[in-house]
């Protein structure tokens, strides 16, 4: 009684918090097939938000709306109004590469450029800030304690990032994409190649961002998404089904499919 | 019954193939070893001090070597941004472009063009308007050749660098051609290099275009506007020639610029097998 009272509270303060993305009717197409279906929704600032749903649902397409990453292919475009602090990203003034500064992203396999693991992190702040030799050090370093990798990697900060494990390859990415101090990350499944520790490890982290970040994070893996994601969203064949508190989609879900998934009858 | 049918099927192919192996690796053998056998003898400091001497007279390669060394050297400097240039707009700008197609086509017949065409193409162009051979000319013929080596394995390397990879470098912000040099170049690099030394390699054992662009010169010349020595050219003066001790030196020459190229194979193959980053 006593803990549904307290997630109810919890709820209703992330229900409180002020929006830091806006999705206004959002469709997305692959050439002529349209993959997403006119999406609208909310993300709370400082807080999880999770995308579950079967493969090929649209989930990581809505993902790569948000940084517009989607525009190095030619025949995929967006339409709708995707707000970020009140302004329309989709608009063709955007500036892309700092839309991307903002916005950071880590992929599902771990991508570690090919340089240094201190180039790695240093690549993206060097992008947008002249520091001194010592404040870069400093920036690296932030970064990696960040991404808990620091204690692992401060004696070879000179080796090839390739040469790390793929959960350190991941976690490397997380830093690098921390590095460049973005407001929102978005995570496309950042655990499903990895070992359950190394998965751990990135839950726990994900888990220390949110107090600073607005994080979304696609995932397949519903245990996932109902430990680190305060809201989440179901979607299917390009919709969105059902999008509230994590808590309400697992325990009692409105709709018929959302149920259906989250107890394992399809997808 | 049939297993042991199968078995014979399987040790005659076995043979067939190691037997056809061993006829191609016997060529190449008996190739090193007649230039070792011939070559090896006339090799002394004076081939690599001394110039290339009228028949009769005591000489070396020396002219004939920095001729080659500077004319490659001028084809690689010229044809190497060239090559990286289009194969990055290739992969890179225009992967779906109609442009980018063609240019593989065109680039593909060039790959495999005889070179004496592009020693005439040049001649035309450049021999036959300055109204002498020159160094220059030959550089140019031989750049004309690296190019389609290099732009060929550079685009090869790019389109092997996953996407994936681009869109991290896209994702934390950085601008496209940052994400091509740091990024793209980087993780392709090997290949790029494998390709230049592979391009290095060609040319320096070239004849055929250098005939009817560089021509060759007995004296030591470092003037680009005037004929230029080369080993090829050379050796294929020499070994036609009915003297003897010029008939040793092109043996000589065949065995350093085999050596030489043998080499600049090995590295390639080295650099290109070992693999980034570990």
């Amino acid at each position: 009684m006593k803990q549904d009272m307290s997630l109810a509270m919890a709820a209703a303060a992330t229900r409180d918090a002020p929006a830091k993305i806006v999705v206004r009717d959002l469709s997305f197409f692959y050439g002529q097939q349209k993959a997403l279906k006119n999406i609208s929704l909310s993300l709370p600032e400082k807080s999880v938000t999770a995308f579950i749903g079967p493969s090929g649902c649209g989930k990581s397409t809505l993902l790569r709306v948000f940084n517009r990453i989607y525009e190095l292919y030619p025949k995929q475009r967006a339409e709708g109004e995707v707000l970020l602090d009140g302004r329309n990203i989709l608009d063709r003034s955007q500036d892309l590469n700092l839309l991307r500064a903002t916005i950071g992203m880590v992929f599902q396999k771990p991508t570690p450029y090919p340089m240094s693991i201190y180039e790695n992190i240093a690549f993206g702040i060097r992008l947008y800030e002249k520091l001194s030799r010592s404040a870069l050090d400093d920036r690296v370093e932030e970064a990696l304690r960040r991404a808990a990798l620091w204690e692992e990697v401060k004696d070879k900060l000179g080796q090839s990032g390739l040469g790390l494990s793929g959960g350190q390859q991941q976690r490397l990415c997380i830093a690098r994409t921390v590095a460049v101090r973005p407001k929102v990350i978005l995570l496309d499944e950042p655990a499903s190649a990895l070992d359950p520790i190394s998965t751990a490890k990135i839950e726990e982290l994900i888990d220390e961002l949110r107090a600073d970040y607005t994080i979304a994070i696609v995932t397949h893996n519903m245990q996932q998404a109902a430990r680190i994601s305060s809201r989440t969203a179901f979607m299917y064949l390009g919709e969105l089904v059902e999008y509230d508190d994590t808590q309400t989609i697992f325990t009692s879900p409105r709709q018929k499919r959302t149920e259906e998934y989250i107890t394992g009858r399809f997808g | 019954m049939a297993y042991a049918t199968r078995r014979l099927r399987n040790l005659v192919m076995m043979t067939l193939c190691v037997v056809s192996a061993a006829i191609g690796l016997g060529w190449l053998l008996l190739i090193l070893g007649a230039l070792l056998y011939e070559g090896f003898s006339g090799l002394s400091v004076a081939v690599f001090t001394q110039m290339t001497p009228p028949p009769g007279e005591a000489g070396g390669l020396l002219n004939a070597i920095l001729g080659s060394l500077l004319m490659t050297g001028i084809a690689v400097v010229v044809g190497t941004p060239i090559g990286v240039l289009a194969a990055t707009y290739m992969a890179e700008y225009g992967r779906h472009a109609r442009l980018t197609q063609v240019v593989r086509f065109i680039n593909d017949i060039l790959l495999s063009a005889p070179s004496i065409i592009v020693g005439l193409f040049v001649y035309e162009l450049l021999v036959r308007r300055m109204g002498h051979f020159s160094a220059i000319a030959g550089a140019v013929a031989l750049a004309v050749i690296v190019i389609p080596v290099v732009l060929r394995t550079t685009e090869d390397m790019l389109l092997l660098v996953p996407n994936a990879l681009r869109e991290a470098g896209t994702a934390i912000g950085a601008p496209r051609w940052i994400v091509i040099r740091s990024v793209a170049y980087r993780a392709a690099r090997a290949g790029m290099i494998t390709g230049v030394l592979l391009a290095v390699a060609r040319v320096s054992g070239e004849t055929a275009p250098l005939l009817f662009t560089a021509l060759s010169n007995q004296f030591w010349s470092t003037d680009l506007n005037a004929p230029m020595a080369s080993l090829p050219v050379t050796i294929f003066q020499f070994a036609l020639s009915p003297y003897e001790d010029w008939q040793a030196l092109a043996w000589t020459g065949a065995l350093i610029i085999t050596v030489a190229v043998l080499t600049l194979s090995i590295l390639a193959r080295t650099l290109g097998g070992r693999r980034e980053g570990r």
